[in-house]
């Protein structure tokens, strides 16, 4: 069953493609601001680098994660969703899941922009920040998802999702950003490793309680 | 419902709680030896501790509601989740004034990012997104379901904020609270008395918050 709500995500997004679109443009929005905004040595910009880098993927994920719940209000799809005779933690899993593969798409496509428009040098181990972005990422949609199953039904969700996500979600963007400025400073993966059992912690505690709480949430 | 004053329990208790904080100011001002390089700010640390404590007691409470009112469906858990998340929000708030108030003279500036404070400001903020959600978010039943969520994953986040910032500034460690409770009789009895007294009023500000909750669920029951 879980495949089957995979697999209406994806193709929803294949077939409108407004999601990955939308928070493609975003995101270009957002590192032309910060070139425009950023201009001092790259010396100072390479070392913020890290941390601009994971606000942008915050606010995009905003926009994508907020569309991706909204879509289900219109014509009251969720209340036919679940109304279905399925786990509705499933539900979860399967937003979780397809805003995770949409927000990789869209970094792997906005990260060559992001160092060519603010002139810093890649990472010297690419396949290693792409290994560990793809863990993060994980990590921000795991909450991210449950906050949107949270704040989709409420009057005002478009204020409440940022509103009550930003908060939780620091504890993931602090370790991002302190993996991706190891990563960027060639540090050893000692040094940072810490950071990655926090997001590791992330992705299972929020899973398990997204999973059991959605439930409770979606009940009608 | 009767008033919750007419009751003569509520009223000692009410009472006493009064007499305790008259007596709680009294003692930390005059009864508590003065620390050398801190002075008059160290006597903020018998209001500050206790208010976190009390401010993390009733994020706990709110956490355990959540929980209880998924398992049970009954609105009076919602009306404990609601009632201890205002009053641990307001002790948040207390912690938010009174860590700055002291770090100004000790350490030079009002805020530094100490993982304790620090975790106490993104609980603060996530609260106020649940006011927010309580205020506007529409439908009740729905909105009671969301809250119970909120406070549940909140307390959940805590641990992971506490590490998360423990790690990010390591430098900072400074923090006296730890140490306090090594400190000779002169100050840990005190400080334990405060914490004590707090707890008593946190107790009673909980009861009356909840008959008021109670009180006004009547009313739009009855509209």
């Amino acid at each position: 069953m879980f495949l089957v709500l995979l697999k209406k995500e994806l193709y929803n997004e294949f077939r409108s493609r407004e999601l990955i679109l939308s928070m493609l443009v975003f995101g270009l929005s957002i590192i032309l601001a910060y070139a425009f905004t950023s201009d001092v040595s790259r010396v100072i910009v390479a070392n913020y680098a890290p941390g601009m880098f994971w606000a942008m993927i915050l606010f995009v994920t905003v926009l994508g994660i907020h569309r991706s719940f909204s879509y289900e209000k219109e014509m009251d799809a969720f209340s036919m969703l679940i109304a279905a005779p399925i786990d509705r933690g499933l539900i979860y899993l399967s937003k979780w899941i397809s805003g995770f593969i949409f927000l990789t798409v869209m970094e792997l496509i906005v990260t060559i922009p992001f160092f060519k428009f603010l002139l810093i040098d890649f990472p010297p181990n690419p396949l290693m920040a792409l290994g560990t972005a793809l863990f993060i990422n994980l990590a921000i949609m795991a909450v991210a998802s449950l906050v949107s199953g949270v704040a989709m039904r409420a009057r005002l969700s478009e204020v409440l999702l940022p509103v009550l996500m930003f908060p939780l979600v620091s504890p993931v963007i602090i370790a991002a950003t302190k993996i991706s400025g190891g990563i960027m400073a060639g540090d050893h993966y000692q040094l940072w490793q810490i950071w990655l059992l926090i997001i590791g912690s992330i992705i299972v505690i929020f899973g398990l309680v997204g999973y059991t709480l959605f439930d409770f949430i979606t009940e009608e | 419902m009767t008033p919750f004053f007419q009751n003569k329990t509520n009223r000692i208790w009410c009472l006493a709680a009064i007499g305790l904080l008259i007596f709680n100011v009294w003692n930390i001002v005059s009864n508590t030896p003065m620390v050398p390089d801190q002075h008059w700010a160290q006597k903020i640390f018998y209001v500050h501790v206790p208010s976190a404590w009390v401010g993390f007691l009733s994020y706990l409470v709110v956490m355990i509601a959540g929980i209880m009112f998924f398992i049970k469906g009954d609105d009076k858990w919602d009306d404990l989740g609601l009632a201890a998340a205002e009053i641990g929000t307001l002790f948040m708030a207390l912690v938010l004034i009174t860590g700055p108030i002291w770090a100004t003279p000790i350490w030079g500036k009002p805020w530094i990012w100490e993982p304790r404070l620090t975790t106490t400001l993104i609980l603060f903020l996530i609260y106020i997104g649940y006011f927010m959600m309580r205020s506007f978010g529409g439908h009740i039943e729905r909105i009671r379901r969301y809250a119970a969520a909120v406070g549940i994953i909140a307390f959940v986040d805590v641990p992971i904020i506490f590490v998360s910032v423990q790690f990010w500034a390591p430098e900072i460690q400074s923090h006296p609270q730890v140490e306090m409770a090594q400190q000779p009789s002169g100050i840990l009895i005190p400080f334990l008395l405060s914490l004590g007294i707090f707890t008593i009023l946190y107790i009673l500000m909980m009861r009356y918050r909840i008959h008021v909750i109670r009180i006004k669920n009547m009313g739009v029951e009855n509209v």
